[in-house]
């Protein structure tokens, strides 16, 4: 393996030192949240899907892919649909559920750096909360 | 509606093998062949391309990060530059017709293809610049008899403006851009390529889903379809990361790179009015 030197200026002291309970903390829970989320969209949307192949057979037009607009919905009124069994409903809940993954991953690194005090690093992930969120209004303006 | 269901899930999971198998992610495929053989609209094909690839994200990396093969501050840092880019991409694909999208397609596919034949672990860095230094963005892996090996981080300016790009790329055509995310991570900031590979497996599920956040909210996806592509996605990616340790990497590439000529060609038809 060929190793490549790089001239590293000596006054430069790293200003955000690795904290090993810190780095602990993001292995351990990070694939946590990672796979609870995901069991959980997965198990709506293979709900979603089921019900559809048992029941719901007219939600998708083939020739036109037009549906109804859940996503426009409000929260309340997509979760009384799940509750009634809508297999269109519960798709979309667990696709709603699917976009918490980024969410979650990153409002949880955003806290725990804000708990230990790394101020750069909270505000590089606030910064791309702020940017999933921004995602969200400017879908909905077009 | 059972024909159409049973094809996304069949479709979906051999993206998704396909994907996992060739290193390359699912959209790579499976945009192709949700506008190719189903019918879909570009647009609606990359919406539930994002779903999908933010699932398989979420399901590969956990192994990666919880063995500290990910280097999560790098992670981080760049995903400032990949959703920035994944935002301005998928409100763009909202306004662009679908020909452009698949041109666009086209040569991405080529640069994938161009990618996965040159693909090869580069030197690894003992010291991080002056930057990276700063930011403690170093990291150790494990070696190969389980000892760590220390390495540095250079260039996170120009690593950061492929990001941008890759980010781009992904939110308007629906694919992870890990091809490009891993040139900027190992040939660009110099880090190894396995971590390279790891990190960007993370970061795709955050930029992934910042385009499918814009695309979900602005009703471009049809729920129907992409709830069962990103089942199908992930199981395919699943099984095809189990077969992937004995597969025959050299001619599962060789192989790769013809399919990703002829899907390059098809979009690129596609895209000249040749359907």
């Amino acid at each position: 393996m060929v190793v490549r030197a790089l001239s590293i200026d000596a006054r430069m002291k790293p200003i955000m030192p690795v904290d090993p309970e810190e780095e602990r903390i993001l292995r351990f829970w990070t694939p946590v949240l990672l796979r609870v989320i995901l069991v959980a969209a997965v198990v709506l949307m293979a709900l979603g899907t089921s019900l559809t192949l048992l029941v719901a057979r007219d939600h998708v037009d083939p020739a036109s892919f037009r549906h109804p607009a859940l996503v426009h919905m409000p929260l309340t009124a997509i979760l009384s649909e799940v509750i009634e069994g809508d297999a269109n409903a519960i798709a979309t809940l667990g696709l709603m559920v699917l976009t918490l993954v980024p969410l979650v991953r990153v409002a949880f690194c955003f806290l725990l750096f804000l708990k230990e005090r790394s101020g750069i690093f909270a505000a590089f992930t606030a910064y791309v909360l702020a940017g999933l969120i921004a995602g969200i209004l400017l879908g909905r303006i077009g | 509606m059972l024909e159409l269901t049973g094809a996304l899930l069949v479709l979906a999971a051999g993206a998704g093998f396909a994907g996992a198998l060739s290193g390359l992610g699912g959209g790579a495929f499976l945009v192709p062949a949700l506008v190719v053989l189903i019918g879909l609209p570009m647009q609606a094909a990359v919406g539930a391309s994002l779903l999908a690839v933010v699932a398989t994200s979420a399901g590969a990396s956990v192994a990666f990060v919880r063995d500290g093969w990910t280097n999560l501050r790098v992670a981080i840092v760049l995903e400032c530059a990949t959703v920035t880019g994944a935002i301005a991409g998928a409100w763009f694909a909202g306004m662009v017709s679908p020909a452009f999208l698949e041109a666009l397609f086209a040569v991405v596919m080529l640069q994938s293809a161009y990618f996965s034949m040159r693909k090869r672990d580069s030197d690894v860095l003992p010291e991080s610049d002056p930057l990276c230094e700063r930011l403690e963005l170093g990291g150790e892996f494990p070696g190969d008899l389980g000892q760590p090996v220390r390495y540095g981080v250079s260039n996170l300016p120009g690593g950061s403006v492929i990001m941008v790009l890759a980010g781009v790329m992904s939110g308007l055509l629906g694919i992870g851009s890990g091809a490009l995310k891993v040139i900027a991570m190992d040939q660009v900031m110099g880090l190894p390529l396995k971590v390279s590979s790891a990190t960007s497996n993370f970061m795709i599920g955050v930029t992934a889903g910042a385009g499918a956040l814009v695309f979900l909210s602005r009703g471009d996806v049809i729920p129907m379809v992409a709830a069962p592509v990103a089942l199908g996605v992930t199981a395919g990616a699943i099984a095809g990361s189990k077969l992937l340790p004995y597969a025959n990497v050299r001619w599962l590439r060789a192989g790769f790179v013809v399919i990703l000529v002829l899907v390059a060609a098809e979009m690129g038809w596609r895209a000249l009015g040749g359907v």
